[in-house]
């Protein structure tokens, strides 16, 4: 069932391409040019995504596996990961579909990225995480539950109520954010509205296809492209995570190819790999430490009220307007 | 043949996001009213944006020209 990953990854890659569904974008405008136009559109996702997945759990296709919440490297991993993107020039997801854009600042910032986060999972830099690891909070859950027996901690289980609860809260908010205020026009592709449905339908199909290939997750990034380098590296057989992010890649550069919008791209001033590298690094081994990027915990995370997704959105956030204020707000 | 006088050209083919962007708003604060500034980018999600953010500065956006595939060029005229 490992070959679903690449169908998957290559729908979700060709979407977040014509889309152009970028979340360091997304993040960025909402101060930078006070747009929300792509901040809309994944948190109308996000909001479809949270009734997908709990309905999904419900009836027993998946189990909500949310990623541990750690007091330290939540925060801290998601800040360094939110000011990385920047430098970067793309967020997690944002760099592998540019991959296939033929953006060469993006291969370099995700092979920085990728490696990174495979020497923080199982390499030089895993003592970081060995360490923080003790101040990990997860929670056991019933089998009857719509949660994995051992996962991190989420709003239910903190305040002891039915998951529904907070999760119809949660995604009543996101919709009236997103249809309640007023939106910023842009012309585009697909009708940004179409594109947020879009969005969740395909990731809440991932999920189920992922549990059934025995991987209890949605899509993500940051594992993804350590299993790929992991199988280059080592041999291994791909895996449904590996060939979700080959299938990004891929799908990507198809929706590209076929829309005209593939190009090989350089930057005038060299100086600019630098940046990327630096801020692949930066994303690299932000994401692993605070178990997530904005895919694995903005995306699919928030949707299951995972406490640590919660944290960690908002931290990509601010790192992201930290960075973004010292790197193109001052004049 | 230009179709605009134009006053000055901003090349930001092949830079990363959002540089395009923020490059086109540092040239129109430094440029005068009714001068005409010609931006070549070649990123789309950059084309589809930039003339949004610039009409909400208050200037004019005279024309998108698709110059060659994926690549763009923006003429705005400053207020």
């Amino acid at each position: 069932m490992a070959w679903t990953g690449l169908l998957m990854g290559l729908i979700f890659g060709a979407l977040l391409q014509q889309g152009r569904v970028c979340f360091n974008s997304a993040f960025r405008d909402l101060r930078l040019t006070k747009d929300n136009y792509t901040f809309k559109i994944v948190v109308l996702s996000v909001a479809l995504s949270t009734i997908l997945f709990h309905f999904s759990a419900q009836l027993g296709w998946i189990k909500m596996n949310p990623a541990a919440f750690n007091w330290v490297s939540t925060i801290l991993g998601a800040f360094i990961f939110g000011m990385g993107m920047v430098l970067a020039g793309g967020c997690a997801s944002g760099i592998t579909y540019r991959v296939g854009e033929g953006m060469t600042t993006a291969w370099f910032a995700v092979f920085s990225f990728g490696l990174t986060a495979y020497a923080t999972k199982k390499g030089a830099l895993n003592w970081v995480i060995k360490g923080l690891s003790k101040f990990d909070v997860r929670t056991t859950y019933a089998a009857d539950s719509l949660y994995a027996p051992k996962t991190g901690v989420t709003v239910s289980s903190v305040l002891n109520i039915n998951p529904w609860i907070p999760a119809l809260i949660f995604a009543a908010l996101c919709l009236w954010y997103v249809f309640g205020t007023k939106t910023t026009q842009r012309k585009t592709k697909i009708n940004w509205i179409l594109l947020g449905i879009l969005l969740a339908v395909v990731s809440g199909v991932a999920y189920i296809l992922s549990y059934k290939a025995g991987r209890n997750y949605g899509f993500g990034i940051t594992g993804p492209w350590v299993d790929l380098f992991s199988s280059f590296l080592n041999a291994q057989k791909l895996n449904w995570s590996s060939l979700s992010v080959l299938g990004m890649v891929i799908g990507s550069a198809i929706a590209a190819i076929a829309s005209k919008e593939f190009k090989l791209r350089m930057p005038k001033n060299p100086m600019t790999y630098v940046q990327v590298l630096l801020g692949g690094f930066m994303m690299g081994f932000g994401a692993s430490i605070d178990y997530g990027c904005n895919i694995g915990h903005f995306f699919v995370g928030l949707p299951m009220l995972a406490i640590s997704s919660i944290i960690a959105s908002v931290f990509f956030i601010l790192g992201n307007w930290t960075m973004t204020y010292f790197l193109y707000q001052r004049d | 043949m230009a179709k605009y006088e134009v006053t000055k050209t901003l090349d930001v083919m092949g830079e990363v996001c959002p540089v395009p962007d923020v490059e086109t708003k540092r040239a129109l604060k430094k440029m005068k009213p009714g001068e005409i500034l010609e931006v070549l980018i070649d990123y789309a999600m950059s084309a589809e944006r930039i003339p949004e953010t610039v009409k909400n500065m208050g200037h004019e956006v005279l024309e998108v020209v698709e110059s060659a595939p994926s690549e763009w060029k923006i003429y705005i005229k400053v207020k």
